[in-house]
């Protein structure tokens, strides 16, 4: 809890949405950078749960395998250890890697969905704009890295059937009662993404459409005065900030020429064919291109949800696969649920391979990208495929310059309403605290911690450096 | 040091920090402060004589060059740069305005004086365009800040009431009920049996986020203040594209939509139909045509079949996934039916039609992957298939197509076609896209040889998108703006890009999320002038619903019969009358309660009172359903929903509604609305009690109850008959259930089953959907296994008294773990005595120190007995204790539970039935729920309250009460807070009031009826 109002406001201030420009004319997508590379963050948002006992070390000696069973704190290093089967493919980056275990997220949305509210700390009433408390920290960590897009959010979503296409309603939130806007297939990231260099004409007729329209609006404030001249120039200062954007884009045409990626054909009107490996592999291809172009350095990306229909896997290539059905038990072509799932996580873990190596591959300062990148993959909706909240794991691949204390290693906090525990919101106040906004608590509490009187504010401080 | 919370303003980081500095903190916490970065300058200020005397004898012992008390040094106004005596006179204005300086113990300044130095004071400010006041006094938490008595007393009636022109923008509802008008979005509900059409269902097809939401707090959230930002603009940019693609696609299905966009796009539409049609045709026939042309050389032109390997699976070893969970999606069951239906006839088995279809898909050109799903899908599912096919009827549903030529020429063409572009080994996809290319290529070349659309149909175009989006015509010179601008986006971009751009750009404009409200005519003497009637026309639809003028209202504005005071009245009348209009009250609440929440009441009118107590507010605070009891989250959906019926029912009936609000004893708990309804539904369970009661039900045997079969089946007892294995334990945990609901000797009983889950068996609700949550009724203490039901509601509840006391009001004015006295005080002293309490200074730590020895009142006690604090929290917990007779979940109580693990002696279950209270026990002490009621102006109701039902009581007999709900209603109607030329307005609302015998109806036809609402000004800048 903030000791006082002031010192709550002062942290609050540096949280205020971007998106909440007005009067003051901050610009729509951040304020002025920082000198030095810029710090990227990619969050990997999956569902169905990842159940804790998925993330433990095969090769944990007995009394740690009893203490991860038992769910007591300890935290060792893993570089003497292997990493579990599905996870094989982050072994060249173990020294990168951490797995956290132990957070909670009973404060947002349970279940089958958490919706915004995984990465916002708080209940959304289901999937209610109005129920979004707060930006969710992924925009909050874009404000302290601004880009000209700010934050890419990516999706491959579905209806169980068909996968979803076009731009669709986001996960993520730029502030309380708004929701963010989503690339749902490859092709339309691909196009509006790098629009300046495939779609030049379509970015000239936006903007001559926003010229238009910040001359008509700056003709009719200029008529007016006081606070309903504000109404009007406001809006212009807004379209000005958005040409900027545009004129700042433009000016990165080079850049986005050399990395931009190419997209199958497969991928062309939404993709109908393509099979979800497919997908996820283009779907990175378009993240590591938006990072290394310097389009943004936050990526919010949903690798799948429930309804996300899972077509093509290695072993089940003729199956319509429901990963709501994997979360009860339903197997395919003979294939155990449970192999299956193991399957998913393995694709998974590829992309996010992929993602580290196509990052340490370009050069950045001294070091490459992925020395100033973190990358987060989690479970939508915490422990399991009805989960309960009582466990949120993470896994995290960070670089050289990471700003906590975690590389390498394999973390189990305090167990959800026991002393010393730590949810979600402790481990996003520890990425603010680390990267610059010295907020005292990011999110809601929990409310059995509440009950049983115990602490739990601010952020976990054996994670920072 | 403390900081102004605007990051670019280094300005504010300099100012050091005081304790009493109250003015400093107010400027920092309402955090405007655009004009203090006005040019610096050493502008010389001369301060009149008796200014300079006034301020010597009244402010200078605490604020000069010594002192400088908050940081306040009045003695060198004359010597400092501009922006800090701008700064300093804003803090001296706001201090002086708000009473708070010069302080009771100094010497007072009489009202004279006073007024002549807050006049010096704002014509400085103003000259330099930097007063502060203005903005704070337009906001919502300063509208009490007018003296109650400057509004009713009579004095200031005389004043000449208006409103200034201005822009308002659109709410979220608005925004909704906008984009649904223009898309054609129009759902429907079966409400009470009959199909109506309901607005504020905003599940369109098309994806659009609302930026315009308003804010959460208790009180009128919706002001004309607010101003359109960058947020807005991102979001909107994404709601234009896909706005403009749906009202393309809506002009493309009917021509009378947007008729310039189909005469400009007709011919490619009807290219792209024809296309369409051709591409249809090929794929259903092309084998039969391609035979018809080839004969006997077809088979030598296909390619070669290879079919692929498809594993055998053994799934008997697993659980295998069901039918629903593996199908590949509705339109490729289709597909697989046809190809059943085509080649299974003749087959001698089910391989061998299924090789003709894997042929027939592969000659085709379907991709190998679907290839490979469609064959795994039947491999797989083949009897589930079949029994699916039987089921949804798709021999009825989905007939196999019948080939027919087209016409000659039609066929001739496409014939042709197809012997142009057929090559060897061709698939059939392969030769329809060459076909399709090569008719594109036509077509396109036919349409370049058309030209461009004449003048007068762009013309058109615009006038139609105008009347779309604005609703109006536009100006010549619009016309011939907006005229040049798509001829432009035509010519670069083709017709559709281009028209779709022009939707775009005109949703882009502030006209579009901005509603107008100005006068126009003859200006009178006191330079006001009447709403034009178009801007009148919508200032009644907008106070009155979401959506635009009504066809009568749009009427009357444009036949010059909305110009006067009558005609206003009539109109509002009539729309106040209207019942045959359905609305969705919150979305959200029937998210959360899986039942429609709707009314027929103007939407407004209710939505007032929804926002006025605030208690909507519930839904963003989250309990530990532990504490609860129960399921909280399951259940505080049906708390809004049946708070918001109570008021329905309230305002319905119209009589006496401030004082019925406040005092009524009957609730609504766990309810639909429809009485007949729930008694059959109390009625069922009491039948299924009394059918079994004498029996021996609790040893019953499988056989026992096959006996009761025809019985259980017309009852429809929930979760029987689906796994006959479970049927005697579901039995007995049913019956286990509803005996409790009886044994006790009561009544009736709650209508619920004992399983909660999807599907129907509990009472209907006024749509037909399953009411849910009968755990709402522990927010009423009342206990699930021990309720005499009352089908008939709303009917008393013990220990109750008005809104005040309804839980939905409670907890939304509590916190998430305990109560909050302050903030229940606090909109006591606001919203019902038209009080003011100061901003709480930024460096208080507000926090109550825990301490579970101590009651929650006892700790607040302690935390602001002393002098500094008290002269605030006087205001609000003499006003908010009393409602310590319940607690944080609305419940009554006479003890404090100490929650702590300390205190605790009793753990309860972690899970039980639905009737069982799950909380666990802990030491409680004494609720002391004394508290006094001051400020209603009535020594008669003035003094200690025991509780918070004596606290109402006297509160309901209150005029000050009554004339609050007045001024807010006023805030509401008019988007604003009050002005002193608003007095008569007031007073003439406060007197329908009483003259109609407690009509709210009244009231709002009052207000919107008077000079405040009829007249704007021009506000001289």
């Amino acid at each position: 809890m903030a000791s006082n109002r002031r010192l709550f406001l002062t942290g609050a201030a540096l949280g205020v949405s971007a998106a909440t420009l007005g009067t003051e004319q901050r610009s729509v997508f951040g304020d002025a950078p920082a000198t030095g590379p810029p710090r990227r963050f990619v969050f990997i948002r999956k569902s169905n749960g990842v159940r804790p006992k998925e993330l433990s070390l095969p090769t944990f000696t007995e009394p740690q395998r009893k203490a991860d069973h038992d769910k007591d704190a300890f935290r060792i290093d893993m570089s003497q250890h292997e990493l579990p089967a599905w996870m094989r493919a982050l072994e060249p980056h173990k020294s990168h890697l951490s797995i956290l275990q132990g957070l909670s997220c009973k404060m947002s949305e349970n279940g089958h969905w958490s919706y915004s509210s995984v990465m916002g700390a708080f209940k959304s009433g289901r999937n209610s704009l109005s129920g979004i408390k707060r930006a969710t920290i992924d925009f909050e960590l874009a404000r302290l890295s601004p880009s000209p897009f700010g934050h890419v959010e990516l999706s491959l979503t579905g209806n169980y059937s068909t996968f979803r296409t076009g731009i669709v309603p986001g996960y993520s939130a730029p502030g309380p009662h708004q929701r963010n806007y989503c690339y749902a297939d490859p092709q339309t990231a691909f196009d509006e993404l790098f629009k300046s260099v495939a779609h030049p004409d379509a970015v000239a007729s936006d903007n001559a459409m926003l010229k238009f329209l910040q001359q008509e609006e700056a003709y009719k404030a200029s008529v007016l005065g006081g606070y309903e001249k504000l109404k009007i120039s406001n809006h212009v200062a807004s379209i000005e900030s958005i040409q900027a954007r545009n004129l700042e884009v433009e000016k990165m045409a080079g850049s986005i020429a050399q990395h931009m990626p190419e997209i199958d054909a497969v991928h062309l009107q939404g993709g109908h064919n393509a099979t979800t490996p497919e997908k996820q592999h283009a779907m990175t291809n378009i993240l590591v291109a938006a990072l290394v172009t310097g389009l943004t350095n936050v990526v919010t990306y949903t690798i799948d949800e429930l309804s996300t229909p899972i077509k093509g896997l290695p072993g089940n290539e003729g199956d319509h696969i429901s990963l709501h059905e994997l979360g009860h038990n339903g197997g395919y072509s003979g294939v155990p649920a449970d192999d299956i799932r193991q399957k998913v996580r393995v694709g998974h873990m590829d992309q996010v391979a992929a993602i580290v190596e196509r990052l340490k591959a370009v050069p950045e300062g001294r070091g490459t990208m992925f020395d100033n990148t973190v990358i987060l993959y989690f479970p939508e909706n915490g422990e399991g495929h009805h989960s309960h909240g009582t466990e949120a794991p993470f896994v995290i691949l960070a670089g050289e310059h990471c700003r906590l204390n975690i590389a390498g290693q394999y973390i189990r906090l305090p167990y959800h309403a026991t002393k010393g525990h730590k949810t979600i919101g402790n481990w996003y106040t520890t990425l603010l605290n680390a990267y610059g906004n010295p907020t005292p608590h990011y999110g809601d509490f929990d409310l059995e911690m509440s009950r049983k009187k115990l602490e739990q504010s601010g952020a976990i401080s054996e994670l920072l450096t | 040091m403390t900081y102004c919370i605007h990051p670019t303003c280094s300005w504010h980081s300099a100012i050091p920090f005081s304790r009493f500095t109250v003015a400093v903190i107010l400027v920092f916490a309402f955090g405007t402060c655009p004009q203090l970065h006005a040019a610096e300058s050493t502008d010389t200020l001369t301060l009149p004589a008796e200014i300079e005397l006034l301020l010597k004898s009244n402010c200078s012992e605490c604020h000069n060059e010594d002192v400088a008390e908050g940081n306040v040094d009045l003695s060198s106004l004359e010597n400092i740069e501009v922006s800090e005596r701008l700064e300093v006179l804003n803090k001296a204005q706001e201090q002086l305005h708000f009473g708070l300086m010069p302080p009771p113990e100094s010497a007072d300044l009489g009202p004279q004086q006073r007024s002549k130095v807050l006049d010096w004071l704002g014509s400085v400010l103003k000259q330099h365009g930097a007063s502060r006041l203005e903005d704070k006094l337009r906001k919502p938490e300063y509208g009490n800040y007018l003296l109650h008595d400057d509004l009713f007393s009579g004095r200031n009636e005389d004043l000449k009431a208006f409103t200034y022109d201005r822009r308002w923008l659109i709410s979220e509802y608005i925004f909704e009920a906008r984009f649904n008008e223009i898309l054609n979005h129009k759902p429907y509900k079966n409400i009470d049996g009959k199909r109506q059409y309901v607005i504020g269902d905003n599940n369109r097809r098309v994806n659009l986020t609302n930026p315009f939401l308003l804010p959460s707090r208790s009180g009128v959230r919706y002001y004309s203040n607010e101003v359109l930002n960058g947020g807005h603009l991102l979001t909107m940019l994404t709601n234009a594209k896909e706005a403009a693609d749906h009202i393309l696609y809506l002009s493309g299905r009917d021509r009378r939509y947007v008729p310039a966009i189909y005469e400009i796009m007709d011919m490619q539409w009807s290219h792209a139909r024809t296309l369409a049609d051709r591409e249809k045709f090929l794929n259903q026939f092309i084998e039969t045509i391609l035979v018809t042309i080839y004969k006997e050389k077809h088979t030598d032109l296909l390619p070669k079949f290879e079919r692929l390997n498809i594993r055998t699976v053994d799934s008997t070893k697993i659980k295998k996934s069901p039918f629903h969970a593996a199908q590949p999606g509705a339109s490729e069951l289709v597909v697989l039916y046809h190809a059943m239906v085509r080649h299974s006839m003749n087959a001698a088995s089910d391989s061998e039609w299924i090789e003709k279809c894997e042929r027939d898909w592969f000659n085709h050109g379907d991709s190998a992957r679907t290839i490979q799903t469609r064959l795994t899908f039947l491999a797989g599912y083949l009897d589930e298939f079949r029994a699916q096919v039987e089921r949804h009827r798709y021999a009825r549903k989905h007939k196999l197509p019948v080939y027919r030529p087209r016409s000659d020429q039609e066929q001739k063409q496409i014939e042709a076609a197809i012997v142009v572009h057929r090559k060897p080994g061709d698939r059939y996809i392969e030769i329809i896209e060459k076909c399709l290319e090569g008719w594109r290529v036509e077509f396109e070349a036919e349409r370049l040889a058309t030209g461009p659309p004449e003048q007068k149909t762009v013309d058109a175009l615009v006038r139609q998108l105008f009347q779309l989006l604005y609703q109006r015509d536009p100006s010549e010179d619009e016309l011939t703006r907006y005229g040049g601008l798509t001829q432009q986006y035509l010519d670069k971009l083709g017709n559709l890009a281009g028209i779709k751009k022009l939707i775009q750009t005109l949703i882009l404009k502030t006209d579009f999320v901005y509603r107008n409200e100005y006068g126009t005519g003859k200006q009178d003497l006191q330079g006001r002038r009447m709403l034009s009637p178009r801007d009148g026309s919508y200032a009644i639809a907008y106070a009155l619903t979401d959506s635009s003028p009504d066809d009568e209202l749009a009427e009357a504005a444009a036949t010059g019969r909305l110009n006067t005071r009558a005609d206003y009245q009539r109109e509002v009348e009539r729309m106040l009358a209207k019942r045959d209009q359905y609305y969705v009250i919150d979305e959200a609440v029937q998210r959360l309660q899986l039942t429609a929440s709707i009314t027929n009441t103007p939407i407004r009118k209710l939505r007032f009172f929804r926002e006025f107590f605030g208690y909507p507010q519930l839904l963003l605070i989250f309990k530990d359903n532990k504490r609860f009891g129960g399921n909280y989250d399951n259940a505080k959906g049906r708390l809004v929903g049946e708070a918001d019926r109570l008021i329905d029912h309230i305002l319905q009936a119209d009589r006496d509604v401030f004082h019925e609000l406040l005092t009524t004893t009957n609730f609504y708990v766990y309810h639909s609305g429809d009485n007949d309804a729930m008694m059959a539904s109390s009625q069922r369970i009491r039948d299924i009690y009394e059918h079994f009661k004498d029996l021996d039900w609790s040893n019953f045997t499988d056989e026992d109850i096959a006996k009761h079969e025809a019985f259980i089946q017309k009852v429809q007892l929930r979760g029987m008959g689906r796994n006959p294995k479970d049927d005697l334990r579901t039995f007995k945990t049913i019956m286990t259930s509803f005996t409790s609901r009886f044994d006790k000797g009561q009544s009736a009983a709650a209508p619920f089953d004992s399983f909660p889950a999807h599907g129907k068996s509990n009472a209907d609700t006024r749509t037909g959907l399953q009411l849910r949550s009968p755990e709402v009724a522990k927010f009423f203490n009342i206990k699930l296994d021990d309720w005499n039901y009352p089908a008939v509601q709303p009917s008393t509840v013990q220990h109750r008294m008005g809104i005040l006391t309804h839980p939905a009001w409670l907890i939304a004015h509590a916190q998430n773990t305990e109560t909050d006295p302050v903030k229940r005080g606090r909109w006591v002293q606001e919203k019902l005595l038209a009080g003011t309490v100061p901003e709480i200074p930024i460096t208080v730590d507000a926090v109550i120190p825990e301490d579970h020895h101590r009651t929650l009142r006892q700790r607040l006690e302690a935390k602001t007995s002393d002098a500094y604090c008290w002269k605030c929290h006087q205001k609000m917990n003499p006003l908010g204790l009393p409602f310590e007779i319940y607690d944080d979940f609305g419940r009554y109580r006479l003890h404090e539970s100490l929650e702590h693990p300390d205190n605790l002696i009793k753990k309860g279950p972690d899970k039980a039935a639905p009737h069982v209270d799950l909380r666990d026990t802990y030491k409680t002490l004494p609720v002391d729920a004394a508290g006094i009621l001051n400020g209603t102006g009535d020594a008669a109701l003035d003094g200690e309250v025991t509780n918070a039902l004596e606290l109402i009581d006297k509160l309901s007999r209150a005029e000050r009460v009554r004339q609050s709900f007045i001024r807010h209603a006023f805030r509401y109607f008019l988007g604003r807070n009050e002005m002193l030329s608003d007095s008569r307005t007031l007073i003439d609302a406060d007197q329908a009031y009483l003259d109609s015998g407690g009509s709210f109806d009244a009231v709002i036809i009052s207000l919107l009826t008077s000079d405040s609402f009829l007249y704007r000004k021009e506000k001289a800048d």
